[in-house]
């Protein structure tokens, strides 16, 4: 097995971005041939294909469109282009190079479950992508994809743009609805669920960007087609973005079950001369780190990872070597979750700021002792507490770096220093 | 079942007798007659000796209690001498005489927020319990060395802010040396 | 106690939400072991306020939208892993619920820690200590020492909201009930959640000040010292004040309230639930009523004015007097009264009028009769007047019908000789006060029954008489709101004890109740002191206990 081109076929192709370019590679066929099958057929060709949300939960995206309530209210297909988890650029790359593909499989999606709106929630600091998407857009209106009667099959689909202000938690599926509705980009209380009241208080389905590309593959080859990738459970292929200590970091595309070191060593070239591994964190920060003992064994499927105490997540992989001190790593993730916590439940709220303001302590040499454990019983106090998943997202980082690299806490907590970079000054966290 | 009996020995005569605690009493009165005088003597002549004499000429001379005594309230300064007390009332709340009674207002300092526009501590109700100085939670209110409470009319016995806090034998008053950094580090 | 009855003949009063209707369908759940039966499609925590037990909260309120976000109301439900909040579950039939296990309560305690690490803890000078959230709640369910060693978040003191309401952000737990109250409730939408994380703070969009008729329910509601209302802040500590219930009498909605006093007078008033008549909320205007009660406000003695020379007098003296002016005086004698007294007076002095001074010269002084019947939505209406159903009710039941141009005629052609005036009590409810003045001082001889002091009063020089009558929170009575709903109230406190209510003034003036039984009373009932039994009720007594007893 090797690195696979399934949803990213052309995307090296520069014309692909072009409506025109996009037709040339059998664009907006599977559209027309979906727009010729019964919508229930879509929905279950979608359940069997197995494809599962790729934006971090991994729920099963069939089953979802199924939750929709059928009483005649108008229903809304988001799309989750809010790609902030820190580590994750594989949406960027789809909405770059493939803009046409999103569109095609919104399309798709919008017609299984008889929506007649669908929105893109871009993600603020994403102003290139948008800037690329709204001239497919653009170009797909033209075309009259995008309208009234689309390709004459009677099928009528808005699709609009949506930037947003740049806020992490907007990518969380109700706090998009509540900042695509004008109001405080903050989750909503659960139940009800977006299926059934969403946007507007309508039967909404947020999915991923990857999600709703990789229908168009699935109407294309079909479910026995899409499921020759990717192991039982975790069907298909997934783009991987890889940063950190890697020597070619970058979005590849794997069939899922792919073994994670493989991927560092053989897609990404491995690490710099001379490093070792110390730790990968395999599904965007918000995941468990796993040390590069258990990394050997890892393969990337939502199974595997879940075994592990971690998460696919986003699919964002971040390498770290033994020249990083894990305090450090850990102090900017916590950093970064406070800086995005909502400030709606309590919990998330203080708890991520209490955590962010311990680490900093830790990492400027006013740690005390007992502070490691604090912060377990802080993490443990947030995870699971609160309206989203935030709060676990801010937790679990802590709980998996406390509990694996704590030689490295107590030590820094010890001797006031780095036991990897020692006395030296760590770049200052702005605040 | 037997009853236990025991004696209980009555005091007597020789011991309910006052007449040796007495003497005894006026022998330290004499000895201490006779040591004064001998004392005296040699200051006359001008000699100076140990000064043992344990009597004042009151009211010309006035004794000094210990500075732990606690008699008379004084209200804590700040730094720029305003009043340490925030008129939070935990001090009337406490008071089982019900002798102290505060008027608090809006501080134009939001930092400092509330303030006591006026304080006032009826002396003759005080039972000189010092719950009131337990009861303070930033240290504004103390019990003094101060125990000498004349006063004409009973106005004088009602002590105000300008009394409690800068009364001249205070000399512009006892700094409550707390600062809120100082308080921070201290955990208070 | 207040006891609410209808009177008969009226409209049943309207139901506002939240009433409880006895038919609601029953479902029996079991909380923390026990069976208990609640209304179905209820909330876990409406369950356990249904079935009188205990559970911690912040931001639930049952006046106000569900908001989920203070994560203290955890429960375990039986084959769920996960602890649930109690406010955001319906409750099924069979359901397992507990709040008393180990892991509810470590929950439960941290939730509190989390609230309380960037609290400033300045109870000494906040107004809430003593009915706080923070402090009922720790006492209840915390007692833990923090782990707490950061510096804590600083934000925003003493912010304007508006002309009633102090902001104060660090102590605020954002709760966001304030601001759904605006959104929900006043619908004003002028609060709002800025900035995010610890960093979230309360405020107001620039140039929209918190200004409603209802912003001081915002206070009532906050459960920290957050927002501290402008008019008592620093005025008391609450344990120093004792409560009781009565009825506002701003308007004609009567809303339930409780009063707040010490033996100085009274201090502040709070909406009490009740679904019939003001639901939980109370308006900023009628908060405003108990200033006129104080002390400062009111006519303390008796005070005759006749040829240039005034003389003050004990009420129950004058009153004997006039008793033996009025005595068989005939039509040539007139009442007037105004809709601030209760209905027990009204039939007392009415029948007086009627058989001992033989007269049916009665009038009913409308106040403000352009806005009677205006009403803003909510609660407040344009008839300031907490009885004037009551008063018409009694004038009908005594076959009186007198128009005021009856009285005008009459004063001007010299056939009503001597007037008695009962008049307002809220003095700054009566615009046409001056001219009513004018207009009743040509009479012969003017009685003014009055409980607040009026300069125009104090000037006239006829033959005058002004006489201190009792407020309403010193007399028992009832009053008959807007929708005919009769509510009986007790008395509260003395302020003024040489005023007499308009029934013992009949009385006197019948000289049936002799000088020393009124005086007696006068004499009793002055302020009990404070026992440490009832700080204690007062400190517990917030709606965040379950001794309200309106669950």
């Amino acid at each position: 097995m090797a690195e696979i081109k399934y949803l990213s076929e052309h995307y090296a192709k520069p014309e692909y971005q072009t409506l025109d370019g996009y037709k040339k590679f059998g664009g907006y066929e599977m559209l027309a041939k979906a727009l010729k099958m019964e919508p229930q057929k879509i929905i279950d060709e979608v359940k069997a294909s197995g494809l599962r949300g790729r934006g971090g939960a991994g729920f099963a995206t069939g089953v979802k469109w199924g939750f929709l309530p059928n009483n005649g209210e108008p229903r809304y297909l988001l799309c989750n282009a809010d790609e902030s988890e820190p580590g994750t650029f594989k949406d960027r790359v789809m909405m770059e190079r493939a803009p046409h593909q999103l569109i095609e499989g919104m399309l798709i999606s919008a017609f299984a479950i008889k929506s007649n709106k669908a929105y893109i929630y871009i993600r603020g600091e994403y102003m290139g992508p948008a800037a690329i998407l709204e001239k497919a857009i653009a170009e797909a209106k033209a075309a009259g994809l995008i309208g009234k009667n689309i390709l004459g099959a009677g099928f009528d689909c808005e699709l609009d743009l949506y930037l947003g202000a740049g806020a992490y938690i907007c990518g969380e599926e109700t706090g998009m609805i509540s900042s695509l509705e004008g109001l405080k980009g903050q989750p909503k209380l659960k139940p009800p669920f977006p299926a059934v009241q969403g946007y507007l208080r309508k039967p909404t389905i947020v999915n991923n960007v990857e999600t709703l590309a990789a229908v168009v593959p699935i109407i294309r080859d079909g479910a026995a087609g899409y499921r020759k990738y990717g192991t039982e459970k975790s069907a298909g292929t997934k783009l991987f973005s890889i940063s950190g200590n890697v020597n070619k970091p970058g979005t590849y595309e794997v069939p899922l079950g792919y073994p994670l070191m493989d991927l560092i060593n053989i897609e990404c070239g491995g690490l710099k001369p001379g490093r070792k591994l110390k730790a990968v964190v395999p599904g965007g920060s918000s995941a468990p780190v796993l040390t590069a003992e258990e990394c050997k064994t890892a393969t990337l499927d939502y199974e595997c990872l879940a075994q592990l105490g971690s998460m696919l997540g986003s699919g964002a992989i971040i390498v770290i070597d033994d020249s990083n001190c894990m305090v450090d790593v850990l102090s900017t993730i916590s950093h970064f979750y406070h800086h995005e916590s909502c400030g709606q439940c309590t919990p998330c709220r203080e708890g991520t700021g209490w955590m962010e303001r311990i680490i900093h302590g830790i990492v400027h040499g006013h740690g005390s002792e007992g502070e490691v454990d604090l912060l377990l019983k802080i993490a443990d106090n947030m995870k699971g507490r609160t309206i989203c998943a935030l709060s676990d997202a801010a937790a679990l980082p802590v709980l998996s770096f406390v509990t694996k690299f704590r030689d490295e806490f107590e030590y820094f907590i010890r001797e006031k220093k780095s036991k990897v970079r020692g006395g030296q000054i760590y770049a200052q966290i702005s605040h | 079942m037997a009853i236990a009996i025991e004696k209980v020995k009555r005091a007597e005569a020789t011991d309910t007798w006052y007449m040796p605690g007495i003497l005894w009493g006026l022998l330290l009165t004499f000895k201490s007659l006779v040591l004064n005088l001998i004392d005296y003597i040699p200051s006359v002549v001008g000699v100076k000796k140990r000064q043992i004499m344990p009597t004042v000429n009151y009211p010309e001379e006035k004794y000094e209690y210990s500075p732990r005594f606690k008699g008379n309230h004084v209200l804590t300064v700040k730094k720029d001498g305003s009043l340490r007390c925030t008129a939070c009332m935990l001090c009337a709340t406490n008071c089982p005489a019900d002798c102290i009674k505060i008027t608090a207002s809006e501080h134009e300092d939001p930092s400092v927020e509330k303030f006591p526009i006026a304080y006032e501590i009826d002396i003759l109700r005080c039972v000189f319990c010092g719950f009131c100085e337990e009861a303070c939670p930033v240290d504004a209110i103390r019990m003094g060395p101060e125990w000498q409470t004349p006063g004409v009319n009973g106005s004088e016995f009602i002590y105000d802010i300008k009394h409690l806090a800068y009364r001249p034998q205070l000399k512009g008053g006892i700094v409550s040396v707390l600062d809120e950094k100082e308080r921070h580090e201290a955990g208070i | 106690m207040l006891k609410s009855v209808t009177s008969s003949g009226v409209a049943a009063p309207q139901a506002t939400t939240g009433a409880t209707s006895p038919q609601a369908k029953m479902v029996t759940i079991s909380i923390n072991g026990k069976e208990v039966e609640v209304k179905e499609g209820s909330t876990i925590i409406e369950a356990y306020y249904q079935s009188g037990l205990d559970i911690a909260h912040y931001c639930w309120h049952p006046g106000l939208s569900i908001a989920g976000v203070c994560r203290l109301c955890m429960v375990e439900i039986e084959g769920n892993p996960r602890l649930q909040i109690a406010c955001n579950t319906t409750v099924v039939a069979g359901m397992k619920v507990n709040n008393s296990s180990a892991k509810v309560k470590d929950a439960v305690k941290w939730g509190l820690d989390f609230h309380l690490i960037n609290h400033p803890l300045d109870c000494p000078i906040c107004d809430q200590a003593g009915e706080c959230g923070l402090q009922d709640q720790y006492m209840k369910y915390g007692q833990y020492d923090s782990e707490m060693g950061e510096q804590k978040v600083k934000k925003h003191k003493v912010v304007d909201l508006g002309p009633r309401v102090v902001l104060d952000s660090e102590r605020c737990i954002l709760c966001s009930r304030c601001v759904r109250f605006t959104d929900e409730v006043s619908k004003t939408h002028e609060l709002g959640i800025f900035n995010r994380g610890d960093r979230a703070e309360i405020g107001t969009f620039e140039g929209k000040p918190l200004a409603n008729n209802y912003s001081l329910n915002t206070v009532d509601i906050c459960p920290v010292g957050a927002l501290t209302s402008r008019d008592f802040r620093f005025r008391q500590r609450v344990w120093f004040l004792k409560n009781a219930e009565t009825v506002c009498t701003g308007c004609s909605t009567g809303c339930n309230v409780k009063v707040y006093f010490n033996k100085e007078g009274l201090f502040r008033m709070k909406p009490v639930y009740n679904p019939n008549v003001n639901g939980h909320w109370m308006c900023d205007v009628g908060r405003d009523t108990y200033k006129f009660v104080n002390k400062e406000a009111r006519l303390l003695e008796a005070k005759v004015v006749s040829s240039g020379k005034s003389q003050e007098m004990p009420a129950m003296e004058l009153a004997k007097k006039l008793g033996a002016t009025l005595r068989g005086h005939g039509t040539s004698a007139a009442l007037v009264l105004t809709g601030s007294y209760s209905v027990e007076e009204y039939e007392a002095i009415v029948s007086y009028f009627k058989t001992d001074v033989g007269t049916k010269n009665i009038y009913h002084w409308i106040n403000n009769p352009e806005t009677f019947d205006s009403f803003d939505g909510l609660l407040f209406r344009g008839d300031k007047n907490p009885n004037t159903r009551g008063l018409l009710e009694v004038l009908k039941a005594q076959g009186i019908s007198g128009s005021w141009k009856e009285l005008v005629d009459g004063i001007g052609t010299g056939a009503i000789k001597t007037v008695v005036v009962a008049g307002p009590e809220n003095q700054a409810n009566f615009p046409d006060m001056k001219v009513k003045i004018a207009e009743l001082s040509k009479v012969a001889k003017l009685v003014w029954l009055t409980s607040g002091k009026n300069a125009e009063l104090d000037a006239l020089t006829g033959d005058v008489a002004l006489l201190p009558v009792k407020s309403y929170v010193e007399k028992a009575g009832s009053f008959v709101n807007h929708a005919g709903l009769r509510q009986q109230v007790d008395r509260v406190m003395t302020v003024v004890p040489g005023a007499v209510s308009l029934t013992e003034l009949v009385d006197l003036m019948k000289e049936v109740g002799d000088a020393m039984t009124v005086k007696s009373t006068a004499a009793t009932e002055t302020v009990p002191a404070i026992s440490a039994n009832q700080i204690g009720q007062g400190r517990i007594n917030n709606e965040f206990t379950l001794s309200r007893g309106v669950w």
